[in-house]
């Protein structure tokens, strides 16, 4: 093994034998299990909307259905929703595409939202891994080794980045498991109609699940980066945690509130969510996805080198 | 082969303006057990933190095996074990898992090597307990197993003793000096516990206000300076007033505590004054050198645990 490999091993395995850990993956496998349970017993429409070979007269007699009640409703809203479905069976009707019953991999798909609780993780367990070296005192033990300081905290870092990418497959291959056994498989690669930026599409779930997982990553390592620098400067995780959930629940609220101002397009949560480009929804006038991603590799760097910068050069003294 | 295991040039180091510690320099052999005591606060660990690179030096350099801890920090750290204060291991893994941790951060250490020294340390039987149920001896015991695994060649130990049972400080000590003498590994201890320092070591260091005040060998009295240095001698003599004045004819100073005479004298004296007053029919039931002990010249240049 390499002795990157051997470093990585250690930090991850100093924290999957912590039950602090598991109790994360517990509480993921609760709320995915949960959510197909409660979904079985209470939401009938979704699950056992089955079309048959007569999908196209199904289709019709919905939509059929859906104008007779549009018409006796004027709530803005129901229409809205209501006239969004019509163009969806459309679509359907136009391209000669039979819609996909329900089963795991649109559970999966509509629990891709889950990641945002990856992040809480995530922000946890970066907050943690230099702090509690400090705080157990065995960060003597680990910087006495003749391995440079710069390797021991990119190896911590790349242990947090492990982590978030092993949590986030437990969460696709969960959900895909717990959907398929309560509501079945639609198959190895199925496609389904979703609305985008520009209309209807029939795309992969499976490209539909990772791009979603994707963009949240992007979140996900930024605010890790954060929770590892403000640990790695002040040696308190719970400082830390404390900042990245803020920031998690309330990052799009502070910048929404100074959007008014054009200094707020530098901030770091008006670029987090690179999904704005996708959906042309765009935080503030010209700004592009280059700009986005310049502006977070330059948080990126800026987090990495103040935290290199603290954990190399400090002395490490008692507490 | 290197001469010099570990060798301080100059150390100085300054924190907020306070000179802590204020110029170190000393060299350690290979094979030698090097005490380094001092009140609290002298500096100890200050000090022991600048050899395994915890700390920046302000000044100076600190040389493990003529490799510098600053500039050449993965050559020199390759050689080094130690112990900083209390050996703090992970308490949510088994001593076993804590050491193949640690392991891992060297090239080549095999399972065999860890299980001997687990046994060195007398730790078979609680290997695959998590450390949160060790007791300090154990955890100490562990703390001495995980610095000396990659067998480096400057063993660094700060308190290595504290909160073992004077069993457990008697196998340090014996697996002290059986890595000394047998593996040429260079020790520095340090310890308040000077009876300890005086077994262990072949040579002692006393540090005060960061400072090394007095540096001496640990057999030193006994072997050579015998014969320049006095030493303090009681007399248990019969007929003291006559033997007071044998004494007081040689121009050496007497103390009288009731039948016991208390002088100072060169050792080499000893048998002469003996004998002159046996050949004046005094009788002599006994002659007594003391010996100051390590901790009487350690209270005596320090000036006590006085923390300024
Ligand atoms: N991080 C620090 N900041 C400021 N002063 C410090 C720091 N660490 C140690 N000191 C000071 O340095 C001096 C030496 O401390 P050190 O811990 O090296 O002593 P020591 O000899 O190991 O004492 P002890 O026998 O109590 O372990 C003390 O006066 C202490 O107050
Ligand atoms: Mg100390």
């Amino acid at each position: 093994m390499s002795k990157f490999l051997k470093l990585l091993y250690n930090e991850l395995h100093k924290l999957y034998i912590r039950k602090s850990t598991w109790v994360m993956y517990i509480i993921l496998a609760a709320i995915v299990i949960g959510g197909a349970v409660l979904m079985t017993i209470f939401d009938d429409n979704t699950v056992e909307s089955e079309y048959s070979e007569n999908w196209r007269a199904e289709l019709q007699a919905e939509n059929d259905e859906i104008e007779q009640s549009l018409q006796e409703n004027n709530n803005e809203f129901m229409i809205d929703m209501n006239m969004s479905n019509v163009e969806k069976n459309n679509y359907h009707l136009d391209n000669d595409i039979k819609p996909l019953n329900y089963g795991g991999w649109q559970y999966t798909y509509e629990n891709a939202g889950l990641s945002m609780l990856i992040g809480l993780f995530v922000i946890i367990v970066g907050a943690g891994i230099v702090a509690s070296e400090f705080n157990w005192g065995t960060i003597k033990l680990l910087l006495i080794r003749p391995i440079s300081r710069s390797m021991i905290l990119f190896t911590k870092f790349a242990a947090v980045l492990t982590f978030a990418l092993i949590t986030l497959v437990f969460l696709f291959l969960l959900n895909l498991a717990v959907g398929g056994i309560f509501f079945g498989l639609e198959g190895a690669n199925p496609h389904i109609v979703i609305q985008k930026a520009d209309g209807f599409v029939h795309a992969s779930l499976f490209g539909e699940i990772m791009t979603s997982y994707g963009y949240d990553m992007v979140n996900l390592v930024m605010l890790t980066a954060l929770a590892f620098m403000i640990s790695t400067i002040f040696r308190n995780s719970s400082l830390a945690i404390g900042i990245g959930i803020f920031l998690l629940m309330g990052g799009n609220i502070v910048v929404q509130a100074l959007s008014q101002y054009d200094f707020s397009k530098y901030i770091l949560f008006a670029n987090t969510n690179l999904k704005q480009y996708e959906t042309g929804n765009v935080f503030m006038e010209g700004m592009t996805l280059g700009f986005s991603v310049t502006v977070l590799i330059v948080y990126f760097v800026l987090f990495m080198v103040l935290s290199w910068a603290f954990f190399t050069k400090r002395d490490v003294a008692g507490q | 082969m290197n001469e010099i295991a570990l060798e301080l040039k100059d150390v100085k180091k300054t924190i907020s303006n306070k000179e802590i510690i204020k110029g170190l320099n000393f060299q350690i052999k290979p094979g030698e057990v090097y005490g380094f005591i001092g009140p609290n606060g002298a500096g100890k660990t200050t000090t022991i933190r600048m050899m395994v690179g915890l700390m920046n030096l302000t000044e100076g350099d600190v040389k493990i095996l003529g490799k510098s801890i600053q500039s050449e920090y993965k050559e020199a750290a390759r050689n080094i074990g130690a112990i900083v204060e209390n050996p703090e291991l992970y308490s949510f893994m088994t001593g076993w898992q804590n050491l193949m941790h640690f392991a891992r951060m060297y090239e080549g250490i095999t399972k065999e090597r860890i299980r001997e020294v687990v046994s060195l340390v007398g730790l078979d039987n609680v290997i695959n307990d998590k450390v949160k149920k060790y007791s300090l001896g154990m955890r100490q015991r562990l703390g001495v197993a995980q610095a000396i695994l990659h067998k480096p060649a400057v063993l660094i130990l700060d308190e290595p003793t504290n909160g073992l049972d004077p069993a457990g400080i008697r196998e340090i000590r014996d697996y002290i000096r059986r890595l000394a003498e047998e593996d040429q590994v260079a020790v520095v201890i340090s310890s308040h516990l000077l009876s300890e320092i005086e077994l262990m070591c072949d040579r002692i260091g006393i540090i005060k206000h960061g400072e090394i005040i007095s540096e001496r060998y640990v057999n030193e009295e006994s072997d050579q300076d015998d014969a320049q240095s006095d030493v303090k001698v009681i007399f248990d003599v019969g007929q003291a007033d006559e033997a007071i004045k044998v004494l007081e004819d040689r121009d050496i100073e007497v103390k009288r505590e009731s039948d016991k005479l208390v002088t100072e004298i060169n050792r080499q004296e000893i048998p002469n004054i003996v004998q002159t007053m046996v050949n004046q029919n005094i009788s002599v039931f006994g002659v007594t050198p003391i010996k100051a002990t390590l901790e009487d010249q350690f209270l005596e240049l320090t000036g006590g645990n006085v923390i300024e």
